[in-house]
């Protein structure tokens, strides 16, 4: 297991030497936060190649401001913040809602249908990550933001409501329905699959 | 306090913290007990999503590339002092042949895939060899000709470089003849970039010997199968960037 301490010293001086240009030491750091950053795009957009532009936009901004990177707060909080920025900000470009005001009208295709006589599935004990992450995948745009943010990269509402851009309120409503219809999500595909076994 | 109740405080309940009522009325209505014991599932398990996905290793390559267009990498002063002399013509490093590489892997992975399962699926069920060839069709019908893909994964299976975590399980350490005409090629050309190269053909070569050892336990999982087609069209993307790269 790696040793936190000897990672931040590792990160220190990346950090440093990365003011220099070297190049060793950037790649240091983007083997450091790769996986967090991409994930999170990933999350956020769904589609593997936008996210791919995605985190790779932005580890640039962040190596273009690096000079002026003082410590004063966590690295990795400023490359997550950048991040969670440069994917906000694709999103607007898109016209996508960053948060619903609105409960967003879905099409059949999204809301799981209830079979007549399905059994009762319960989601109790544990949840299979792949699922997870597909039904993520299938929340409306506006729910997805909220609750990626809130749930799985653990920021606070007063910190999303900033970002996003809406209020606290709005915030924990958005992240309260996302979590409903995950839930539904889950539910029918756990039947899904009982049925199909 | 009613159900109704309960629906109407959950958004704020969920992340703070449970009055004496709320508490009471989940012990006395199973229904609310389990929507939040779900909704709390949900949630725990959501976290554990956070840093699970590797981005491809080009994205590193793109980045490094930009970095030094914009001139925020800079070459070791090392490299500038002593810049490297153009080789004569008989060793001179032809990066053309970068091209067909990149497409011949790219076959050959594809090659590799669609014959793998249907071998492994009928040594695993000798009676039913028939109707599995019917239902996979690539395999009776292999998308490139089977003996230069063949050459290929031979040289390629037990030679996958790999200097990153030990493993147990791993062949020992060693650069193909490919990978390694590649680095050098690169590395006359472009000094500062053979690094970078290495660095993402490793991870790329690792990330093929993983896929295809876990296909090799699951040949069914289509998932995996697609993962490692990708791998291998990241290997080929790798040559292709060099070649753009060096020309």
């Amino acid at each position: 297991m790696t040793d936190p301490k000897q990672v931040k010293a590792t990160e220190a001086e990346a950090i440093e030497r990365a003011k220099q240009g070297d190049e060793a030491a950037f790649e240091v750091l983007y083997h450091l936060h790769k996986r967090r950053v991409y994930s999170l795009c990933l999350r956020m957009v769904s589609n593997p190649a936008q996210a791919e532009d995605l985190a790779q936009e932005a580890f640039l901004q962040l190596f273009r401001k690096i000079s002026t990177f003082r410590g004063e707060s966590a690295f990795s909080t400023w490359l997550h913040r950048m991040t969670v920025n440069v994917v906000l900000m694709n999103l607007r470009k898109k016209g996508l809602p960053l948060v619903s005001l609105e409960e967003t009208i879905e099409s059949d295709e999204e809301t799981p249908r209830k079979e007549l006589g399905a059994p009762d599935v319960k989601l109790t004990g544990s949840i299979d990550r792949l699922q997870l992450q597909r039904a993520i995948d299938r929340l409306p745009p506006g729910y997805k933001t909220v609750f990626v943010l809130h749930d799985v990269e653990g920021f606070e509402h007063n910190e999303i409501a900033q970002m996003a851009g809406c209020s606290i309120g709005n915030s924990k409503s958005q992240l309260h329905k996302a979590r409903l219809k995950l839930r539904d999500y889950l539910k029918f595909m756990r039947a899904e699959k009982a049925e199909n076994t | 306090m009613t159900c109704a109740d309960v629906q109407k405080v959950l958004p704020e309940i969920m992340d703070g913290s449970p009055n004496g009522e709320f508490q009471t009325h989940l012990k006395s209505c199973p229904a609310c007990a389990e929507l939040v014991s779900d909704l709390e599932l949900i949630a725990s398990e959501a976290r554990q999503l956070a840093a699970t996905d590797e981005p491809a290793p080009r994205v590193w390559v793109k980045i490094a590339a930009e970095l030094r267009s914009e001139g925020i990498i800079r070459e070791p002063e090392a490299a500038s002092a002593h810049p490297v002399l153009v080789p004569s013509a008989g060793r001179r490093w032809n990066a053309w042949w970068l091209a067909p590489v990149a497409a011949a892997l790219v076959a050959a992975g594809a090659y590799l895939l669609n014959r793998e399962p249907a071998r492994q699926v009928a040594s695993e069920n000798p009676p039913a060899a028939t109707s599995v060839s019917k239902e996979t069709p690539a395999a009776a019908a292999p998308v490139v000709n089977p003996k230069p893909a063949e050459q290929i994964a031979v040289q390629k299976a037990p030679k996958v470089i790999d200097r990153g975590e030990p493993d147990d399980q791993a062949p020992m350490a060693t650069v193909s003849t490919e990978d390694q005409q590649f680095l050098n090629g690169v590395g006359q050309r472009s000094p500062g970039m053979r690094a970078t190269y290495e660095s993402q053909l490793q991870a790329v070569n690792s990330y093929i010997r993983d896929a295809e050892a876990y296909l090799k336990q699951n040949p069914g999982d289509e998932d995996a199968r697609q993962q490692l087609m990708n791998a291998y069209e990241q290997k080929a993307m790798l040559y292709q960037m060099a070649l753009d790269h060096v020309q």
